[in-house]
């Protein structure tokens, strides 16, 4: 990243500092972040106001504001014919199973009903809500109140006319849990009301910087991606899954399970320079040679869906026809430790960490979560494609992630250290340690393997992989049933995916379904952690909620609620032939509205 | 021979009933609950709730039998427990156009080559020929499909890009799309088959050439090559039609391999990925679908194998 | 299978029948000979592998992907552990599943079958209803189904293919002892008044083994292969467990950038089930056993 920021002239780089400056300095008080109500109402919002937000979201990094890399900086890009057929692998899959948002729980699915749905608001390539199906909303002083103005004159791919109705329409399908899986994404939001056709206002319980680009997000919030009333009276809700009907660039022709999908262009769409493209078939491809072949051989021009896996990217990067863009993914991954079983038992973490590191048990914990070599494990394990972890926080958040905490952790790598507290807790060179189970899903076997060949060579400890089939992991996983195991999160945008959804008591993923009466808390209880965490969340100010944000982070990292290992790559590659300009470059989604071939 | 003919059909019903039944319970006494599974990122305890109530899932077992057993009696398979709750019969209807594909054409490509090849080896035994047949026989039955499907990628796919590495084409998008799609997997399922049909032809062809009706048909001074094609091969066949039920199930077995790695969504694919998954309405039908194919095709090849060989006569 | 092509498998020689030596049919067999051979070489590995692997199969020590060379006769693989070893402590395993989990099938098939065939009626009613329902699927997919729901590992996946195997020993075993069960010397021992059991040990047993010692041969060599293509399927043995299939399966997606991984273990299956098939061929034309297609494959 910084090798980027290196490459710079000394004045672009003055200036990025001050755009980054002048993004962050407004009163922490104010719900509308030092903007007026007339920069955040309107068609177009100016480039301050948009790194304004991005920075009151937190995501704001001097990375982002380096020419071509910030989407709609005014590149230009090279620009291919309109028109043609683009087919895409869907790498990692063998089906996408539905495209309803009500009902979409995988990023490979939002990508694809990106193409096809829109939502009042869309990120950009830097995260920030962009207008979508709104010509400019205003609100509040405050910040609970938003009005938008829709868009007139868009039309569903049925030809029924977007109107107010529809948002309405979306709003009570999607908090409805029946109908929807994303009814907790709107709780804060207390109601929904027409104004006239094309005026809607949202009233919410509390201010929430997240809720333009979150709640509001055509793709990764799934909760108010407009759908049509329409098109799902007359398909009914199971064709309506797998063909929705939307406003989108695209709309699908064709859908048949593990077969792939079909988008062709809308030529109805409300910008009508886009798509370009005429058609996008979709193949869903699940195993790595296949998914190489067809690439290699042309079979397909653009692989979107899961990452590649990580073994074959030198491999396209060797290759002159294929483009390879990496970047920071969001997630975390880590090795997590029953903290109720022997030899890793930890009675209570609400004690002095001085305290606690005289515990046997808590020893233990801290010797393995030190001795995990973790560039050892990403060049191993995942050919080098990574970020080595000591918190839950993803360098992919930007602002909040804490790049010193490599150095300042208790879990810093050190083979000296872990091996010592090996031995003071009684097992010297690994002696008497007894043999351990690390569970993992079938796809992470490889992953877990070298994890038990670090330990192993670390510590002189063995530790048995055993994989399981993934509904039989996350129920051992949430039920406490496990010495150790290898699992983690995606698609953390935000810090409360991280601490608010993994770190806290009442965590969802926090032994939710442990015997109460036999474990007091899951694998994990902070009290400190605790109230940091729930702070943090409704935090106005990002100043203040970073540093709430890392101090948490780093309470989970030193008293070792997990031993952290590492943070994803977000990985993108297409065939030279596809022009896909730097604004379509959203994190994990597939955009192929701009998109064009040559 | 009709009462006998009854007689199996109604102990192939209760075969499959008795397999769907077993099925249904196996499935559920064991760990892993797909609900969790799906909402693991989502993580809304009260929406698992709402989807096991509308799927049924909290019903006691019993009850979940009982529906699910009138439903199918209706022809109605149930519904996916994944995404968009996708009725299972249609996805057997799309998936089975692709299995049937694969073995069809597997069948067709395997015997176009051990025919000839059992025949050449048969007519003449011991000699370099012959032992070639038997020997690539032999390797043919020795490789595991998977391997040979992966090695066939390699070569065919990603170094001669001469044919499509992974995927299916239906029918409908022409004969060549269809076509070219199959070849490279048919190969695959079809080799180990080829063998088998190839060493029976050969072994039924040396016993009928020693049987009486030949040395009369030869003494009566037919042409070697006319006795070969109108008496001896026709006679051959028969031993070869009791296998075929087998080699369906070898056809079937070997899709269901192969199908993973060629990304082809067949029944077989279906079947594993729904184990995987714990989608249990999936597996009891793929499962139900498959036994009801292998039930009666075994039950097909009894009648043609009644048909063709007059010997055998039903009296029981 | 139906009644008709069981008849195909009974033995023409009658059992009191002399053969020549076995050993000097494999003599002028060379087929067998060879399988013979191999055969032994392998099983030669599978004992001694401690003693002959060079390293760890499980270690990780080595640069990864590195071709074969003196140090690595067969190469490293994605993990950088030495191919070689893997696949000597791979002749292990998969020696060891294909050979107990016919033992298991042939043992509790053969005894089904017999107590089927022996006793007749309700007994025999109820133990061919359960072998008519395992007759209702291929094999391979009733391992497959067995294997994901009860979960994978060494000893799931031995029972799986086992009880897979079962109603073919069964049925031939049954098959066999209806045809002996009406031969003179099996009545006039009845007529004397032997029991059961000795009967059935003493006089069915030794004179239904032809077909059975055939059809476990050829057994041996699809538990092999099943346990490679379950293996391969992500739902067999334990992932640090090397056997064939997993080695094959690890590999795979790593075959284009270097070759060995996808090679030799496919290599290793291959010789192996060749030479149980070869031996297995031999053995079937010395035990006079008629080729029945092997409904072992299903």
């Amino acid at each position: 990243m910084d090798n980027i920021l290196k490459t710079l002239t000394a004045e672009q780089r003055t200036r990025i500092d001050d755009e980054v400056r002048d993004a962050y300095d407004f009163d922490p008080r104010d719900p509308l972040f030092g903007l007026s109500r007339n920069d955040l109402s309107g068609s177009e919002m100016k480039r301050r106001t948009v790194l304004r937000l991005l920075a009151a979201g937190g995501t704001l990094t001097a990375l982002q504001l380096v020419p071509g890399v910030l989407g709609g900086s005014g590149e230009l890009q090279a620009a291919g014919k309109a028109g043609g057929t683009l087919t895409c692998g869907w790498a990692g899959v063998g089906e996408i199973r539905t495209i309803d948002p009500a009902q979409i729980n995988q990023v490979l699915q939002f990508q694809i009903a990106s193409n096809v749905l829109s939502g009042l608001m869309h990120i950009d390539a830097s995260l920030v809500g962009k207008p979508d199906l709104t010509e400019g909303f205003e609100v509040s002083s405050d910040g609970t109140e938003y009005t938008f103005k829709l868009r007139e004159g868009v039309t569903f791919h049925n030809g029924d006319k977007f109107t107010a109705d529809d948002v309405l329409f979306t709003y009570n399908r999607s908090k409805d849990p029946k109908k929807s899986i994303h009814s907790r994404i709107l709780k804060n939001v207390k109601e929904v009301t027409k104004v006239n056709d094309y005026t809607v206002k949202f009233k919410l319980g509390r201010a929430q910087a997240s809720f333009l680009t979150k709640t509001l997000e055509r793709a990764s919030g799934r909760a108010m991606t407009i759908v049509s009333r329409g098109g799902i009276e007359k398909l009914g809700v199971q064709q309506y899954g797998l063909t929705p009907v939307g406003t989108g660039p695209f709309k699908i022709t064709f859908h048949e399970l593990g077969q792939g999908v079909i988008l062709e262009k809308n030529e109805n769409y409300y910008d009508p320079s886009r798509p370009k493209l005429d058609k996008v078939i979709i193949k869903p491809i699940i195993a790595a040679e296949p998914l190489a072949a067809a690439i290699e051989a042309g079979d397909i021009k653009l692989i979107g869906g899961n990452p590649p896996a990580a073994e074959l990217i030198d491999r396209f990067k060797s290759n002159p026809d294929l483009v390879v863009k990496e970047a920071p993914g969001p997630g975390f991954q880590a090795v997590w430790m029953n903290p109720h079983r022997d030899p890793f038992k930890v009675a209570d973490f609400n004690v002095p960490l001085p305290e606690l590191m005289k515990q046997k048990g808590f020893k233990v914990r801290l010797a393995i979560a030190k001795a995990l070599d973790r560039e050892r494990y990403l060049k191993q394990a995942r050919f080098g494609r990574g970020y080595p972890a000591y918190g839950s926080i993803n360098p992919a958040m930007g602002y909040y992630f804490d790049e010193n905490l490599g150095d300042d952790s208790n879990q810093k790598f050190d083979v000296k250290e872990a091996q010592k507290l090996l031995a003071e807790a009684g097992f010297p060179g690994g002696k008497g340690f007894p043999e351990l189970t690390l569970g993992a899903t079938v796809q992470n076997r490889r992953d877990a393997q070298v994890v038990a060949s670090i330990l192993k060579r670390n510590l002189g400890i063995k530790v048995k992989v055993e994989t399981k089939d993934s509904p039989v992991l996350l129920q051992d996983f949430l039920a406490m049933r496990y010495d150790m195991m290898r699992i983690g999160s995606g698609g953390d945008y935000d810090p409360d995916d991280g601490v608010v959804d993994w770190m806290q008591t009442n965590s969802k993923f926090n032994g939710a379904k442990r015997d109460k009466s036999k474990m007091k808390f899951g694998y994990w209880s902070e009290d400190e952690a605790d109230k940091l965490i729930a702070t943090q969340s409704v935090e106005a100010n990002v100043k203040e909620r970073k540093a709430l944000v890392q101090k948490a982070n780093k309470i989970t990292s030193d008293k070792v609620a997990c031993a952290f290992l590492y943070h994803p790559m977000d990985i993108k590659v297409w065939h030279k032939s596809v022009n896909v300009p730097a604004e379509s470059l959203i994190p994990a989604l597939v955009d192929l509205d701009r998109t064009t071939l040559s | 021979m009709t009462r006998y003919m009854l007689k199996r059909t109604i102990g192939a019903v209760i075969v499959m009933w008795a397999v769907a039944t077993l099925v249904f319970f196996m499935l559920r006494i064991v760990p892993g609950d797909p609900i969790a599974a799906m909402l693991f990122d989502v993580g809304d305890p009260a929406a698992a709730e709402e989807i096991k109530e509308k799927l049924g899932l909290d019903k006691p077992m019993y009850v979940q039998y009982a529906k699910w057993f009138l439903l199918v009696l209706q022809g109605d398979l149930g519904n996916s427990i994944y995404g968009s709750n996708i009725q299972v019969n249609r996805l057997i209807a799309e998936a089975a156009p692709r299995t049937l594909s694969l073995a069809t054409l597997s069948f067709i490509v395997a015997t176009m080559i051990a025919i000839p090849a059992g025949l050449i080896a048969a007519t003449r035994k011991n000699s370099n020929l012959d032992h070639g047949v038997t020997f690539f026989a032999f390797l043919g039955l020795s490789m595991p499909d998977f391997w040979l499907a992966i090695l066939l990628i390699i070569v065919f796919a990603a170094n001669l890009h001469w044919l499509p590495a992974i995927g299916y084409v239906p029918l409908s998008e022409g004969f060549w799309p269809w076509f070219s799609h199959l070849i490279l997997p048919s190969i695959a399922v079809g080799t180990a088959f080829s063998a088998i049909v190839a060493r029976m032809i050969r072994s039924a062809m040396l016993e009928v050439m020693k049987s009486d009706f030949m040395q009369v048909a030869r003494s009566k001074g037919l042409r070697e090559n006319t006795l070969i094609m109108i008496h001896a091969f026709p006679n051959a066949l028969i031993p070869v039609v009791t296998v075929m039920g087998i080699a369906f199930a070898l056809l079937m077995s070997g899709a269901v391999v192969v199908e993973n790695v060629f990304s082809i969504k067949g029944l077989g694919r279906m079947l594993i990925q729904g184990i995987l998954n714990r989608d249990y309405p999936v597996v009891q039908g793929t499962i139900l679908i498959i036994s009801a194919i292998f039930v009666f095709t075994n039950l097909l090849v009894d009648m043609v194998y009644t048909l063709i060989d007059p010997r055998i006569r039903y009296d029981k | 299978m139906t009644e008709q092509t069981l008849a195909a498998i009974e033995t023409e020689t009658p059992p009191s029948l002399r053969r020549p030596g076995f050993m000097s049919v494999v003599k002028s067999d060379k087929k067998a000979l060879v399988g013979l051979i191999v055969l032994a070489i392998f099983l030669a590995t599978a004992i001694l592998a401690p003693l002959i692997s060079p390293y760890d199969p499980n270690d990780m020590d080595f640069e990864m992907m590195e071709a074969p060379s003196m140090v690595h006769p067969l190469g490293t693989d994605d993990l950088g552990r030495d191919l070689l070893s893997r696949i000597i402590h791979g002749t292990q395993i998969s020696l060891f599943v294909g050979i107990s989990t016919v033992a298991i099938s042939l043992f509790f098939g053969v005894a089904l079958g017999v107590a089927a065939g022996y006793y007749g009626g309700w007994l025999d009613n109820i133990i061919m209803r359960y072998i008519d329902l395992q007759w209702a699927f291929p094999n391979f997919i009733i391992a497959v189904y067995l294997v994901a729901v009860f979960g994978s590992g060494l000893l799931n996946v031995i029972i799986a293919i086992s009880l897979a195997f079962l109603d073919d020993f069964a049925r031939i075993a049954r098959g066999m002892v209806l045809v002996i069960k009406e031969e003179q010397y099996v009545a006039a021992a009845r007529t004397v008044g032997t029991s059961d059991f000795c009967i059935m040990w003493r006089h069915i047993a030794p004179n239904a083994v032809a077909p059975i010692i055939v059809q476990a041969t050829v057994s041996i060599s699809y538990a092999i292969l099943g346990e490679a293509s379950l293996s391969f399927l992500g739902l067999g043995v334990e992932v640090d467990t090397p056997t064939w299939g997993l080695i094959l399966a690890e590999g795979r997606s790593f075959i284009s950038r270097a070759w060995w991984l996808g090679v030799f273990p496919g290599v290793a299956i291959m010789l192996t089930v060749l030479s149980i098939n070869f031996l297995g061929d031999g053995l079937r034309d010395y035990l006079d056993v008629r080729e029945t297609g092997d409904p072992g494959a299903s």
